[in-house]
């Protein structure tokens, strides 16, 4: 006994040693860095007096202190970007004085399920000044806006984009601008640049239309009913299809936001959301069922609605079992998709992508939209780059960013790679991929501005000009921009996001009986403290609300 | 050293198999009861060989089938295009594991060979401050930062080698290894004869306990070779890219978008109609399994046979 | 030992003593660096589940971030105590790891006996190196292989059902038969890796033991019984303590990759990990997640300690310290 206390004595001793041996250490590094702080801002003011009074000109802002930026990319697949870095760089340097080191992030560094890399990177403070962020990824615009990792961009002291991104801003449709204003560390403001790519939601019917047809009716058919009058359609197909044949595809998640005209709540994090937002399915600007107010997305009558139907559906044999099942549902919704087993699905649109999916599959697909395409806080914060706090010259990173979204030589650069070797340039002047794009392939969505790249081959020459017309002309919803703050009610969203687990997708694809499992899953969001979670929810969203309209 | 000659020639002497072996019928029994097992134990992964060379189409339309409708190669076509950075990663592994496995056997004998001597001063503090590390850490952020920053670990192969040099749970299997087979007796005759402790181990330790440090050493090569995550958070230069993030790459970038298709859109919906996702799943284990059991052997050899050759050599 | 050499006077029996001290030190030398570099000075980040993680915007570097984060005492270990069903997860927790330690002690000790006894040298080198496979095999892996048989519409049960007119059934949505698939893929997974350690410890054992037992005419029973399973205690019991510290953490491919995320199963399914890491999911909190580990971590340690004292009174060399 005695030689234990012994050795948890010498293992305290080398611990404090440990402590001892580091808090010196760190408190050198503080040191350094509030030395290195002051010097170089000491530095910048003797090399360059006149910038404190920049207000007024980009042309004044001394660029002679040449800058490296590294900045971290979503989604990439990018094997060799030496030619593309080096003609890049060349073109930033005689321009901004800057030199570019990506790091090429792939869609798992983001992986909002998982611990990852883009996550540990900035909560280790490293030397990144760029970073990708969204409302989706692990590293989420709103939450780290909060936390203090993104620099405020509109910072009244210092305004970074009246400064350097006036273009910028002055280009981008206004929800996305508006989407981006978050209560952040620095309180209300924007804190990072939104990508100008598909911002919108539009829920559509994905309609196989060869096997439609075969039954003698047509997309009216379909337009003209909605989800509680599929059953006859549903009915005629499954008899003449036989017993493997399931007619409805859906993502059940999905499926209940398009049947009851619900959106996503933006901060409402877990898999299966647990609260809902009304829209108004007719006008998206205006109020919906029960104007500006958040509900717990099960307890509705709305929702009780749509389950019975759905069990009635999935006992007709309707709804294939597997979409049941959380982590098979989605790739068996992909494979049957391409084999054109089905007559109805779910689809979350993008514009085009009716051909797209019609030259995938390999028949005709037609899209019917629930709603009109709407911008909501999620949507327009898809793909937006944060400057980082440990970013050391953020004035630069911002005049990179706003060069980036305006300049479409550098876009088209960073984007699909050199002309000649990456992408060739056909029928005047839509890209046609080399082989070589294979080595050099970040997603193009994930970088800013996309409307400023040329069409592709398929795409036609006035690809762009439909594509803002499309997103441009969609309207914003009421709570554009809010997003929930879940922080005080953490340990309720928990154990909230492991009961909705349990109950949610069973009953989005009615794989249980809702009669039963519905109150049973009503009385235990309850006793897991769902009222406390759609309480602060509102109430935040009333404060909200309150300062839009001040 | 005479006392010692003599041990090993005891060793030497073969088991005799007619005179100790157990009866017929019972081996019978022991080879049912065992090849029933093992073969639950491959199935799943001739089922695995079987899915990563079928036609993507012939999984869409059956489903997963041991005997699919069409055969097909587009997941190894697939990952064969990867080109050089497949051989390079391949030998990245290799020589990863290779050298990190030698490493940290050598550190763990030499820890546990301490740990085991009973006749060691602050045995019971080593012992407790390895196995505190086993049921407490920092978490990953912290463990990140010590690396990354401090220890620059960082896009070299010191990165890739370092962070999996020990595991506190081996040396505790080791030092129970040498607890079970080597006798006190033998290191008092060794210390009688002079032999510093360095020359202890090594002449007279390790050779009876390689069946222990075989084991060890396979441990520890499966897990240099499985692993991806801390490749994935300190490799950034395709240069020392291991096969094992390589491929895993490929997979969660993949199930990414299959879960993700809703927010980033139609673009996903093209990347995963252009990937052969399931075979593609099958045919990366495939990958990855056969060069360590290929190399599982080389490790048996010493696991099995420490018995029957009761070899010793000194 | 030093008793034996009677010629050593004591001067140079110290001697002998601090420098064999020295060697031994000098042995988990490399070790110890390791651990203090690699997990002691890691440790210090625990503080973070008592904080609340934010960057400290004026000079953001992870010590000054965690320096400057508010202090929150133990709120962010509340979410693991703010559920209905923290009784159940914590039973199933416990329950699995208990069975599947005793289960596997027994199944992998005869395994390595049985192979031990395979005249053939080859064959039982065969089954050793095919009972290791699943150990290759990741969940996700597994995950698959069993989706191929309990699929609900392409599954080959259904497909069995159906040609025999029965109609499917779905083993997603039903708990009754989960906690025997669970058992059963636990079993598969990991008997290979446990035996070979305990068959590396077999063949450790001197021949000549074996070898004298039979010539005193002692039965293959009685040799197992008096020679195999004595010089076995240690790596059991050692094994034994090392699960029982882990008796409250589950194995999370298995809860959460094999039975597919389903939610009807998690009546069986849902065990102290899956949860935790739903609930972190949802909410990213960096600090809730330190937190987890840590209670996690300070129960195994005790659970441990507790194994330990209670075998120590028993066999004091088979224990861990």
């Amino acid at each position: 006994m005695k030689k234990k206390v012994l050795s948890m004595f010498l293992t305290l001793v080398m611990l404090t040693m440990l402590l001892t041996a580091c808090s010196p250490k760190e408190k050198e590094t503080d040191k350094n860095v509030e030395n290195a702080k002051p010097t170089t801002e000491a530095s910048k003011d003797d090399a360059e007096p006149a910038t404190d009074d920049k207000d007024d000109a980009k042309a004044e802002i001394d660029i002679s202190e040449p800058v490296t930026l590294t900045w971290f990319l979503c989604g990439s697949d990018v094997s060799d970007d030496t030619a593309v870095l080096a003609k890049a760089n060349d073109y930033l340097k005689e321009k901004l004085n800057v030199t570019l080191k990506p790091i090429w992030g792939s869609w798992d560094d983001f992986d909002a399920t998982a611990t990852n890399k883009a996550v540990l990177s900035i909560l280790g403070g490293d030397d990144v000044d760029i970073y990708f962020t969204s409302a989706w990824t692990s590293n989420a615009y709103y939450e780290f806006a909060k936390k203090g990792s993104w620099v405020r961009l509109d910072d009244p002291e210092n305004n970074l984009i009246e400064k350097y991104a006036s273009d910028t801003w002055a280009l981008l449709p206004e929800v996305l601008t508006n989407g981006a204003v978050v209560q952040g560390a620095e309180g209300l403001g924007t804190y990072a640049v939104p990508g100008y790519k598909d911002i919108a939601t539009q829920n559509c019917w994905d309609v196989n239309v060869p096997l439609l047809e075969k039954y003698g009716y047509t997309l009216d058919d379909i337009k003209n009913t909605d989800y509680y009058g599929f059953g006859d359609i549903f009915a005629k197909v499954k008899a003449g299809e036989g017993d493997d044949f399931y007619p409805l595809l859906i993502e059940g998640a999905v499926l209940e936001r398009m049947v009851t005209n619900s959106i996503m709540v933006t901060g409402d994090a877990s898999s299966n959301n647990i609260l809902s937002y009304y829209i108004n399915p007719k006008d998206t600007a205006a109020d919906g069922a029960y104007g500006n107010k958040i509900l717990s997305k099960f307890e509705t009558p709305e929702y009780k609605k749509f389950t019975e139907k759905t069990r009635e559906y999935y006992l007709a044999g309707y709804i294939d079992p597997a979409m049941g099942n959380a982590d098979q549902a989605i790739p068996a919704r992909e494979a049957t998709q391409l084999t054109g087993k089905y007559l109805i699905g779910t689809q979350s649109y993008a514009l085009g992508y009716e051909d797209q999916a019609t030259q995938e599959r390999g028949f005709k697909v037609a899209m019917v939209p629930c709603t009109p395409a709407y911008v909501d806080t999620t949507s327009s914060q898809g793909a937006m780059m944060a400057i980082s706090t440990t970013c050391k010259n953020p004035e630069r990173a911002m005049m990179f960013l706003d060069l980036l979204n305006t300049d479409p030589y550098l876009f088209t650069l960073l984007d699909y790679g050199i002309e000649g070797e990456h992408y060739e340039l056909v029928n005047d002047g839509e890209v046609k991929f080399t082989d070589k794009r294979s080595d050099y392939k970040p997603w193009a969505n994930g970088m800013g501005n996309i409307t400023q790249l040329p069409p592709l081959e398929d795409q036609g020459r006035d690809f762009w000009d439909n594509y803002k017309a499309y997103y441009g002309a969609a309207g914003e919803i009421p709570i554009l921009g809010w997003t929930f703050d879940s922080t005080d009610v953490n340990d309720q969203m928990g154990a909230l996001a492991n009961v909705a687990a349990e109950y949610a997708l069973s009953l989005n694809t009615g794989s249980v009986n809702p009669d039963d499992a519905l109150p049973k899953f009503i009385q235990k969001l309850k006793d897991n403290g769902i009222d406390n979670v759609v309480k602060e929810a509102n109430k935040q969203l009333d404060s909200f609300i309150e300062e839009k309209n001040k | 050293m005479s006392r010692n000659r003599n041990e090993v020639v005891y060793l030497k002497h073969r088991r005799s198999r007619r005179l100790n072996a157990v009866s017929i019928p019972s081996e019978v029994i022991i080879h049912i009861i065992l090849g029933l097992f093992c073969f639950l134990c491959i199935i799943p992964f001739i089922f695995v060989v079987i899915i990563s060379f079928s036609s993507e189409e012939s999984i869409r339309q059956i489903g997963y089938s041991f005997r699919p409708i069409e055969w097909g190669v587009q997941a190894y076509r697939y990952v064969i295009d990867l080109g050089d950075q497949l051989w390079r990663s391949y030998f990245n592994s290799f020589f990863v594991t290779i050298v990190g496995t030698i490493l940290s056997v050598l550190i763990c004998v030499l820890y546990s060979y301490a740990l085991f001597r009973v006749d060691f001063k602050y045995r019971k503090f080593f012992t407790f401050f390895s196995f505190f590390t086993m049921m407490f850490g920092g978490g990953l952020a912290p463990t990140y930062v010590v690396c990354k920053s401090l220890l620059g670990l960082k896009d070299n192969y010191a990165a890739l080698i370092v962070p999996m040099l020990v595991n506190p749970f081996n040396f505790i299997i080791m030092r129970t290894f040498f607890q079970s087979s080597v006798p006190v007796s033998l290191i008092e005759a060794a210390a009688i004869d002079g032999s510093g402790e360095y020359n202890t181990l090594f002449k007279v330790i390790v050779p009876i306990a390689k069946p222990g440090i075989a084991t060890v050493a396979l441990l520890n090569a499966l897990a240099y070779w499985n692993e991806w995550f801390i490749a994935s958070l300190y490799i950034q230069d395709a240069k020392y890219v291991p096969l094992q993030y390589l491929l895993m790459k490929m997979q969660n970038q993949v199930d990414y978008l299959v879960r993700n298709s809703a927010q980033i859109g139609a673009e996903a919906a093209k990347i995963m109609a252009d990937l052969p996702q399931d075979s593609l799943r099958m045919a990366l284990v495939v990958l990855i399994v056969i060069p360590i059991a290929c190399a599982y052997p080389f490790f048996q050899r010493y696991i099995i046979s420490g018995l029957t050759i009761g070899s010793v050599k000194g | 030992m030093s008793k034996k050499s009677t010629k050593v006077k004591s001067a140079s029996q110290g001697f002998a003593s601090r420098k064999k001290t020295l060697s031994l030190l000098s042995m988990v030398a490399p070790g110890t660096i390791w651990l203090i570099l690699l997990r002691y000075l890691p440790m210090l980040g625990i503080v973070i589940a008592f904080k609340d993680y934010r960057i400290y915007t004026k000079a953001p570097s992870f010590i000054n971030n965690i320096k400057n984060s508010p202090w929150v005492g133990l709120d962010k270990f509340k979410f693991l105590f703010a559920t209905s069903d923290a009784l159940k997860m914590i039973v199933n927790t416990i329950g699995y790891n208990a069975l599947w330690i005793v289960l596997g002690l027994v199944i992998s000790v005869s395994f390595a006996i049985m192979l031990n006894e395979v005249t053939n040298k080859f064959v039982a080198k065969t089954y050793q190196t095919l009972m290791f496979f699943p150990y290759f095999l990741s969940w996700v892996v597994a995950s698959y292989f069993v989706l191929a048989f309990l699929d609900p519409t392409r599954g080959l049960i259904v497909h069995m059902q159906k040609n025999q007119g029965i109609t499917g059934y779905n083993w997603y949505s039903d708990p009754k038969p989960w906690p025997v698939i669970l058992t059963i893929a636990n079993v598969w997974k990991y008997t290979g890796y446990s035996t070979i350690l305990y068959l590396a410890a077999i063949t450790g054992i001197d021949a000549n033991q074996y070898e004298a037992a039979s010539i005193d005419g002692a039965s293959k029973w009685q040799q197992i019984r008096y020679i195999t399973l004595p010089h076995l205690r240690p790596m059991i019991t050692i094994l034994f303590i090392m699960n029982v510290g882990r008796i409250f953490n589950a194995d999370f491919g298995l809860f959460y990759m094999v039975p597919k995320n389903s939610g009807p199963l998690f009546p069986v399914t849902q065990v102290i990990d899956t949860y935790v890491y739903r609930a972190l999911a949802a909410t990213n909190d960096i600090g809730m997640s330190a937190a987890a580990g840590l209670l996690q971590n300070i129960v195994g340690f005790v659970c441990i300690m507790t194994a330990n004292t209670i075998v120590r009174r028993i066999d004091e060399d088979s224990s861990l310290f």
